[in-house]
Formats: C-alpha cells, structure tokens, sequence
C-alpha cells in the first residue's frame, strides 16, 4: 500500500518508495494491468474504467482515491492532468473553461497567471492510468470471482464439477443454495452466470413432492431473483407437484419466503401457457389470505393484494372458492388500516368478488361494509372512490330497507354530495345522485337533512 | 391426578396433627414429596415426547405404516417377530382364496353370463376343502400340497374373473403379492421377509404404541416420537376418543385406491364415502383445534393401477370428475382432482379459528420404505418448524 505523507501546508505526498514498491509508479506492471503505457489510447480507456467502477458502486472500494489525483475544480479524478505556471494541476477541461470565462488566476492559489500554458502532466496521468487500471483489475477480479463462484456452486450442486463429485446433499447442500441466494440478490449480474451454467434445471429439478422446506425455500428466493426463465422452465414450474410445494411454503415460510412465493407464482401466471386451474387452490387462497392480514410484513400485504387481484382476474371460478374462505369479511375489515397503496388492489378484489352471487351476499352480511366503504369515498382516489361507490351501490340495492338506513348513519348523504360536486367523471357522479335518492327514499326532507350534517350555506 | 389430590389432601391433614409426630408418618411424608417429585419429572418429560396419532378407516395401510416406522426407527422385527408373522401370513392365503371361491360361487348365481364363474369339477373339489378349512378359526399351516391345491384354484380362469371383480367382494390387497409368493411361503424353515410382514393383513384391536427417535439431525435434539395405532372399524372406533388429548399430529390414512370398494362392516356403503365421513368428524372434534394434520393419501400404486380400469366418477364424492387423456398423465390429474376433494372437505369443515393450523398432504405408497421415510422427514421437519414458532 502506498503511504502518503501530511504536508505543512496540507497536503499529502505520495511516499516514492512504497509507491515503487506497488507497482504504482509504473515499474512493476502486472500482467492483467489495462494498457497503461499507451499515452495516446489512455484517457478513453481511463474515462471507460472509471465509468464502469462509478456505475458498480464500486467508487469507494477498499481504499480512496488518493487526493493528488483530484481537480481542485471538479473534485473528480483526472483524466487528462496538466499543470500551470503556478505548478497546480488541473484536469484539462476545466482549467480551459476557466480560462476561456476570461480569469487569468490559479484558481487554488489565487496567484496571477505569467504564463497561459498548460503543460501536460505526464507523470500524474501514468500514475493515475496505473491506479485506476489495478483497482479495474482489482475489481473486475472480484466480480468474475462472484461469477465464477456462482458458477461452482451450481456445478457443485449438480454434480458436474471437475473433478467430477457427487451432487451435495443434506446440509452441503442447504448452505451452498444459501450462498447461491446470498450471491444472487447482492449481484443482479450473477444470475446470468446461474443460468448459463444450468441452474435454472437444477432449480427446478429440486422442486418436487419431497424437497425440504429448506433447500425449497432457498431454490424459490433464487429463482425469482431474476434468473431467466424460459417457457420450458415455466412449463416444469408449472406442474401440479411443483405448485403443491411452493404452496405450502406459502403457508408455512416466515414473511419473506411467503412473499417470494407469491412472486413466483406471479410470475408462472404471466406466462403463455398458463392454466389457470392451477391456482384454483383452496389452500393458496388461504395462505394469500393469511399474508394479506398479517400487518406486520407491509411488503406482504402489498404482494398479497396483488396476486390475489391477479386471480380474480384470470380465473372466474376462483372467486367462488375466495368467498367461501371468509375473505370478504376479512378484506372489509382490513380497509381502514390498508396503506393507501394497498387500497385500490383491495376494493379491485371486493369488486370482483361482487360479481358472483355469494360475494354480494358476503358483503351485505358483513357489518364494517358500509361504514368502511363510506369512508373510502373521496378519501384515496377516484379510482377507489368509484369501487367504493359501486360497492354501497351494489348492497343498498340487494337490500335496500336495512342498508340505506345504516348508510345514512355513517354518513354516507355527506359523501356523496361531495362527490357529485367535485370534479369527478360524470357517470361517478350519475351514479352517486342515484345512491343518494336510494337512500333518501325512507326520510322526511327535514330528518335527512339533519342526517347529512350540512353546514347552513349549502342547505 | 387423582393420586396427586389425594397425596396432597393427606399432606395437608398430617400437617395439622400436633407435634408428636411418630417416625411412620414423617417416612409417609417423605413418601408422598417422592411420589410428587416423580410425577412432575413425568409430566415434564411427556411434554417433550411428540405424539402422533394414526386414524383412519379399515384397510387404509394405518398398521402399515406403523410397521414401517417400526422398521425405519427401531431395530426393526428380529427373527422371532419375523416367525410370529408366518400363522398371519398363511391365514390371510386361506382367506383370500375361501373369499374368491365364495365369491366365485355366488357370482356364478346371480350374474348373467354365469359360466365364466364355474369352475372345473376338479377344482371346485379342491375349492370346497379349502373353504371348509378357511371356515374354522384355526388355520393349518400351508404345506407342499395344500400350497399346490390353492395354486390350481388360484389360476383357475373361473377365479381369476372373480378376482378381476374383486371390488365387490373383500379381497385383501395383498392376495396378488401373496399368490406369486406361494412356493416360499410353503418351505419348511420359511420366516417371512420384511416385504411379507408389511404385506399381512391382520385387523388391530384396540391400541398399539411405539416411541422413537428419527435419525439425522435431530438425533442431536433428543427428538423423541410416540406413534399411536388403532383399529379402524366401527366398532373399534369408540375407543379413539380416549387416546385424543394431547396429541400433536394426527396422521389421517385415506387409501384412494378404494372408491369403488365396499366397508368390510357394512356391504352397502362405498368405502371412499366412509373415508370422507370419517375424516369430517375428525376435523370438527373439539380436542384438534390446534393439532396438526397429515393427510396420507394411501395405495396410490393400486389407485395407478385401478384407474386405467374403473373411472373416478363410480363413487358419489367423485362423480363430477372429468377425465383427460388417458395414461401417465391421466393419473397425475385423477390424484390432483382427488386431492382437491380432499381439501374442499378440510376448509369446509374447519370453522374459521382454526384454518391456523397445520394441514398438509403426502401421496404415499405404505408398502415401499423408502417413501415412507422420505415422507417422514418432511413430517418431522414441519413438526420441528411448528413447534419453534416460524
């Protein structure tokens, strides 16, 4: 390692001996050193190196850049180094733009310039080129390293190491996957090399009726790491026995494993060829259900939300078989403390679900329904306001002599006439003025004006 | 409990009596502090013994898999179990064919295309001493010549029909196996091999227990089971109710291989209908609110078999059944439909607090070991994650 000296006045001086030492100084050029020696071909390959560490956040790495390296004017390492009369040095562009405003100082010194020439730091631009090109070395050794490792540890899982061993088993194997999951999800690019060296098989292969939670948990995290999967991949996925796994994962992981196998489940259902049976499952549904109400995993909830809209969607009978686990009353309860990016997916679901028979029938039997859709009105998004409205719409009018009463109570005349005021679609509005006549059906002018709580002026 | 109110009461009485306390009652204190000191280590170490409970109907391989354990995690049967299996064994040959001859025989009655059932002069001679003898409650142990006799009766194409009919009858599952095996199980030194133990069909009465401790890593643990078997008839049903308190698990047994079988106890009613009734009274009972479910979907290399042959929709539970293409594939979706009944019945029937608990299902085959114990190390690990909280 170099050492660097203080200097009274403040600065650091780069220690010759260690720099000689490290091969700083250009005298002992390592073989997988960039061209270092190329003065013209130096600064592009300089600026590339330099882009490309900036871009993997590998700026700061084990050390600094050492500060005699900077331009006092942009604080960024130089690429073109020249000096000035006063023997600052600054990086070529910079010192230009200054001089073409018309200053004639130097800049950090303040002294007035003699000379305008900018003399080429050749010194400083090799030690430079030779800093930046071991720490790209460095660096690109470390990245292969999470590459290559990746790729061992495939090899290694299946069986296709050289020298050829025996796929790992038991524990072996449970850590190895962990470290392949480690890697994955700290290095996007690693799940390239995953893939190239056959682990998208070998993932899907460990997924059967017999895998542990364990090593299945581990596989999932890794698959939904944004390993790509082809259509045969997506197609093995999708076979019932596969499916039964990552369900029951669903039901039995802590929140982040639940959490990617919904994502993973998401993912089989974008898909072309997927069959939507395979997720008319009453034990899917449940555990959905079970990580849409566990507040304490936001992230769940979200993902939750999402899928179960999803299913909604693409698979009709689904819904029958969603009313009939409780989650209508489930979902209305959990809608005041829904964050507000959660609520739309919410109401999206219940509005689904409103379509067949059974869900209507769940919604006016729950009691929160309509005080907790009342307060959605005008609340979140015009959106969730039209749900909300067709939700009240669709169980006042099933059973209007209970509903509408209890509506009023919750103050719902208030919302509406706030909704027929502002500036919302026409047909929300339409809608609204419908509900409202609904609602006053049963109401002397006077007794609902009272109940709508208006203030004198709007009376 | 009732020995630790009593001991309690009595201490509580001699501690009152003045102080002239004569040495016998001081040596009754010290007994009766003994005694407590024993049942709390007791209830302390029960507490850390796991027990599971096998239910089911008749014949869904309960006692099978309780074997299987019993070979897994124990020293397995030494050869003296081994011998006390041949009597079973050579029984369940005369019961087998008595029931195809018989079943033979009333066929011939009652079917239209009779003939099929007749059988050869000689054999029906031979058929007829074979039934007297299956008759009595003491079987002989097959010889050389009687083991000839059932095999000229066995490939009689008269009783090979019947067996194709077997459904109708109650032809033990492991007739096949034992016919192939008929020369063995006639020698002289024969002892029966574990596969001959496993396939035996003996009907348990009452309640047999075994603890062990699975091997791997939770060897470490100290991981101690008890596994509770019991006789799956009607009649023996009445006496699970004493064996529910503080059960961990219940493996519940379904042998899916039998929807279009009849009960041993009851000819008329379809053995899968039993199954499902069975298995909702199980789910409703107010000890298992919060007892893990192992749902063992049973016989499934017979289910393969038979559903090439006899269609699903047979039995009532199944009749919406709609088969795919025929082949591998068509049992992958058989087994998919018949799971789904399965756990259509496991959230109707749970009310909603208890939808919490622990529901899984295994395809399991009893007879081959090496499912059983791949099946049971994902029992174990679920019961392991369960018990720590996760």
């Amino acid at each position: 390692m170099p050492q660097y000296q203080e200097l009274p006045c403040g600065g650091q001086v780069l220690d010759i001996d260690t720099a000689l030492k490290d091969g700083i100084l250009g005298a002992a050029l390592e073989p997988g050193d960039a061209a270092a020696g190329d003065a013209g071909k130096q600064p592009v390959e300089l600026r590339k190196m330099m882009d490309e560490l900036d871009a993997a956040g590998d700026g700061g790495g084990d050390e600094a850049v050492p500060a005699v390296f900077i331009c006092p004017i942009s604080l960024e390492p130089m690429v073109d180094p020249v000096t000035l009369c006063t023997g600052q040095t600054y990086e070529r562009a910079n010192i230009s733009r200054w001089l073409a405003l018309g200053h004639r100082t130097c800049p950090t010194t303040m002294q007035e310039l003699w000379d305008d020439a900018l003399t080429p730091n050749a010194t400083l631009r090799q030690l430079i080129a030779a800093w930046f090109s071991r720490r790209y070395t460095r660096f690109k050794k470390r990245s292969a390293d999470f590459h290559g490792r990746a790729a061992d540890l495939v090899h290694g899982l299946r069986g296709t190491a050289v020298p050829r061993r025996q796929p790992l088993k038991g524990q072996a194997r449970v850590a190895a996957l962990r470290e392949l999951r480690t890697l994955a999800t700290t290095h996007q690019s690693v799940t390239k090399a995953i893939a190239e060296a056959g682990g998208v098989a070998l993932l899907t292969s460990l997924l059967g009726p017999f895998t542990s939670h364990a090593v299945g948990t581990e596989a999932v995290a890794i698959l939904v790491c944004g390993v790509p999967l082809d259509a045969d991949a997506k197609a093995a996925l999708m076979q019932p026995a596969k499916v039964s796994l990552v369900v029951d994962m669903l039901n039995e992981g802590v929140a982040d494993t639940k959490i990617n196998c919904v994502r993973l489940i998401r993912i089989l259902m974008d898909e072309r060829g997927f069959r939507p049976e395979t997720v008319a499952s009453l034990s899917l549904l449940v555990g959905v259900m079970r990580l849409i109400r566990d507040k304490r995993h936001p992230d769940g909830v979200v993902a939750g939300l999402e899928l179960l809209n999803s299913i909604c969607a693409v698979h009709r009978p689904a819904r029958s078989m969603i009313v009939s686990i409780g989650a209508v009353p489930q979902l209305v309860e959990l809608l005041p403390e829904l964050a507000t990016e959660c609520v739309e997916p919410a109401l999206d679901i219940l509005d689904a679900l409103s379509a067949v028979p059974e869900g209507r029938v769940a919604l006016k039997d729950c009691p929160r329904t309509i005080p907790n859709a009342v307060r959605l009105l005008m609340r979140v998004s015009e959106a969730c306001t039209r749900r909300a409205l067709s939700m009240l719409w669709t169980v006042c009018r099933m059973a209007p002599e209970e509903c509408a009463p209890a509506a009023v109570e919750a103050g719902l005349a208030a919302k509406l006439l706030l909704v027929i005021q502002s500036g919302c679609a026409p047909e929300l509005k339409q809608k609204a003025s419908e509900l409202l006549k609904l609602c006053r059906l049963n109401y002397t002018d006077t007794l609902f004006i009272s109940k709508c709580k208006l203030t004198r002026t709007i009376q | 409990m009732s020995v630790l109110t009593c001991v309690i009461e009595s201490m509580g009485s001699s501690c009152s009596r003045p102080h002239s306390l004569n040495e016998a009652e001081a040596a009754e204190n010290a007994k009766s502090a003994d005694i407590d000191r024993r049942i709390l280590q007791e209830t302390k170490a029960e507490q850390h013994i796991h027990k599971l409970l096998l239910l089911g109907a008749g014949e869904s391989g309960k006692s099978t898999i309780f074997k299987q354990i019993k070979l897994l995690f124990q020293t397995g049967f030494d050869e003296a179990e081994l011998r006390s299996y041949t009597s079973v064994i050579h029984a369940n040959v005369y019961q087998t064919i008595k029931v195809l001859y018989d079943g033979a025989k009333e066929l011939a009655q009652v079917e239209p295309d009779s003939s099929k059932y007749v059988l050869s002069p000689d054999n029906q001679e031979i058929g007829e001493k074979l039934s007297e003898v299956g008759a009595k409650l003491d079987y002989p142990l097959l010889n050389k010549e009687t083991v000839e006799d059932v095999r000229k009766l066995w490939q009689d194409p008269a009783i090979q029909e019947t067996y194709s009919r077997g459904s109708i009858l109650q032809v033990p599952d492991c007739a096949q196996y034992f016919m192939n095996n008929l020369d063995r199980l006639a020698e002289v030194d024969y002892i029966p091999t574990k596969e001959d133990v496993l396939h035996a069909r003996v009907r348990t009465n009452g309640v047999v227990e075994i603890q062990f401790s699975p091997l791997g890593e939770s060897k470490r643990g100290g991981e101690v089971y008890r596994l509770y078997d019991v006789g799956g008839q009607r009649n023996e049903r009445r006496k699970w109710i004493h064996l529910f308190e503080g059960v961990n698990a219940v493996i519940f047994c379904a042998a899916i291989s039998e929807y279009d079988q009849m009960l041993f106890e009851d000819e008329t009613k379809n053995r899968m209908m039993e199954t499902k009734e069975l298995f909702d009274w199980v789910l409703k009972q107010r000890c298992f609110e919060k007892t893990s479910f192992m749902l063992f979907l049973n016989k499934f290399d017979i289910f393969e078999r038979k559903i090439q042959k006899v269609p699903l929709s047979v039995c009532e539970w199944f009749k919406d059944y709609q088969p795919t293409a025929p082949g591998k594939q068509e049992v992958e979706h058989a087994y998919e439909f018949v799971k789904k009944k399965f756990e259509e019945l496991y959230f109707q029937s749970s009310k909603p607090d208890r939808v919490d608990r622990v529901f899984k299902i295994y395809r399991t085959t009893a007879l081959d070991q090496k499912l059983v114990k791949k099946t049971f190390k994902l029992i174990d690990e679920s019961m392991r994650r369960s018990r720590e909280g996760a």
